[in-house]
């Protein structure tokens, strides 16, 4: 079991000068899973998410990367590890969709060596494999929202590492690029790879999740099968809404009861 | 392949710069056709019977000439990688050494170095270290009104530190000698290359060829580092390092060039742009093709103020004269390049 873990937390807390963020943090990421990471706003999630790729130092506790302190990684190696998919933005810079992945690979090269054909390779199979070959030549400024996050997450892929970390990756997407993201997702961790999301839908979570972690108040408050943690009391807790939850196919579906004009 | 594309623009320019460096030295006041240079360089790689022709030839070619445009290939990259490294350093299309104040800290910092000193060493080191500080001030000043990254505010920084250190550059003026310091402080920052000597050229490209190698090298980072730092530290860029060492370099190189030359503005702004609109944003492209291309405008601008006019105007009036109508022009383009 803890040789499965990729990522480990132990007890971690985290403030920003006075204010609390993290108030002992225990979990773990094992490999093969997708986890998703469901909470309200301000309950810590991109804290942890920040913590756990060493954007920012954690005050106390421990954060694991294959069972060595992540104190002791350099950037490089941490990028050789995990990968990490932010929401996708705009970027300064009017680069091409292959420009924007080839960034991937950067880490991989020397201080003086340039991308070979090989790290191209790397990238091209890598679009293919999320399905924008196509996009290789548009520029990264002028793709919806979804097609961004879907450069983002090839881009991911030359890292080459298993475990990919993403932030709220539906948020800003339409209805069908959330949809085919959570395919993709989905997708992908059929093929072995390792996920941990972010979201604010308790409804995608069941639909792509072995696990569920549900944060409030810099606490972790539940943690274990979607069907079992996703359930009309937690959401009513942590969202303070009433949800009903009923069978569709072979998913559960987490609808809100919609009251108007309380 | 998109590597021997790159490569390709690259060789291109370069090879279209050293024609023009041919043309320029074989131009001027005193023409040289071709085939006497032809036999020239023959006689100074393998020997043979030398005669009046060529003491001449070492004399102009050797003594004025050469210096003179290895100096503005020199300067003319350092001020354009210098600008481009800044621009990618602060995500800011608006900053370049000019902008930042660094050409006004490293002015005072040499005047400063030619009032109390004349070891050439103090003069550059004090170029460098006031250049730094402008640097410093800029950023400091720019972010003490908000605390996020703000294109205009460190602008507005970059203004305040080089009217900062003009006022400073004033002080060490008035109390220079009016009969021999003042003057050569006068003349020097109006920016020109005729001091340029070979041993001095050579002694002063050796720091800003590291410079501009180091940031070469350093290019393929830039990219990343506009994305933001916290991505770029997620995508395994030692942030902190990369945008340090930057910062250092252009710093640097574009210090040395006011040692060398006095204040040449605008090449630093323009030709990063004029570049980014040629071949997109890619800064492991944009960074080498800037010191390229800015080698050839300062090269061209040098051979204008030469030969264009019976009196030769100081190039750092020059630039600025053919300076702004570019960026006017290029600022109404660039939107889409910076999206």
């Amino acid at each position: 079991m803890e040789l499965n873990s990729i990522i480990t937390i132990k007890n971690l807390h985290f403030a920003y000068s006075k204010k609390k963020i993290l108030n002992g943090i225990d979990f773990n990421i094992n490999r093969g899973e997708v986890v998703s990471l469901l909470g309200p706003n301000g309950c810590g999630k991109s804290t942890l998410i920040r913590l756990m790729l060493k954007l920012m130092n954690t005050d106390s506790g421990d954060i694991l990367l294959n069972q060595k302190d992540i104190r002791n990684y350099s950037h490089k190696e941490i990028a050789s590890h995990v990968a990490y998919i932010p929401q996708y933005h705009s970027v300064p810079f009017n680069y091409s969709v292959l420009e924007m992945v080839m960034m991937g690979r950067v880490s991989k090269l020397g201080l003086f060596a340039m991308p070979s054909k090989k790290d191209y390779d790397i990238a091209h199979e890598s679009m293919r494999k999320i399905g924008i070959e196509n996009l290789a030549n548009q520029a990264f400024g002028q793709l919806s929202g979804g097609q961004k996050q879907m450069v983002l997450l090839a881009r991911a892929f030359t890292q080459e590492v298993d475990t990919f970390i993403m932030d709220e990756p539906v948020s800003g997407l339409d209805y069908g690029n959330q949809i085919r993201l959570l395919e993709t997702i989905s997708k992908l961790s059929d093929q072995g790879y390792t996920f941990l999301k972010t979201t604010h839908y308790p409804d995608h979570a069941l639909m792509v999740s072995s696990r569920v972690v549900v944060m409030n108040g810099g606490k972790i408050i539940a943690n274990g099968n979607p069907k079992d943690v996703i359930n009309p009391d937690m959401i009513n807790s942590v969202y303070g809404v009433e949800a009903d939850f009923i069978e569709h196919g072979s998913h559960t579906r987490c609808i809100p009861v919609f009251n108007k004009g309380i | 392949m998109k590597s021997l594309k790159a490569l390709g623009i690259i060789s291109t320019a370069s090879v279209v710069l050293i024609m023009i460096a041919i043309i320029s030295l074989l131009w001027g006041q005193y023409p040289i056709d071709f085939s006497t240079f032809i036999g020239y360089l023959n006689f100074k790689l393998f020997g043979g019977v030398g005669n009046d022709t060529y003491t001449l030839l070492d004399n102009i070619i050797i003594q004025i000439r050469l210096p003179r445009i290895l100096l503005a290939i020199l300067i003319g990259s350092s001020l354009a990688v210098s600008g481009a490294s800044f621009q990618a350093m602060f995500v800011n299309p608006l900053v370049s050494p000019g902008i930042l104040g660094v050409l006004a800290g490293a002015s005072f910092g040499a005047a400063l170095g030619m009032l109390i000193s004349e070891q050439w060493y103090i003069v550059q080191t004090l170029a460098f270290v006031f250049g730094f500080i402008a640097v410093g001030v800029a950023v400091l000043v720019g972010s003490m009104v908000t605390n996020s990254r703000s294109t205009i505010m460190l602008v507005l920084g970059g203004v305040i530190s080089g009217s900062l250190f003009t006022a400073l550059l004033s002080i060490v003026k008035y109390v220079a000698d009016p009969y021999s310091t003042l003057p050569a402080i006068v003349y020097w920052l109006m920016g020109s290359l005729t001091m340029a000597d070979l041993s001095g050229v050579l002694y002063v490209s050796i720091p800003m060829l590291f410079s501009i190698i180091g940031m070469i090298i350093l290019s393929k980072y830039f990219d990343l580092l506009s994305l933001g730092d916290e991505e770029a530290k997620a995508l395994g860029v030692n942030v902190a390092l990369v945008r340090f060492g930057a910062i250092v370099l252009a710093t640097l190189a574009s210090s040395l060039s006011v040692v060398m030359a006095g204040m040449i503005g605008w090449v630093g702004l323009i030709i990063p742009h004029i570049v980014r609109m040629a071949v997109g944003p890619s800064h492991r492209l944009l960074i080498p093709l800037s010191a390229i291309i800015g080698a050839i405008f300062l090269l061209l601008a040098d051979s204008i103020s030469r030969l264009a006019f019976s009196v030769e105007i100081p190039i750092g009036i020059l630039t600025s004269l053919i300076g702004i109508p570019i960026f006017i022009i290029v600022l109404k383009n660039a939107r889409a390049a910076w999206n």
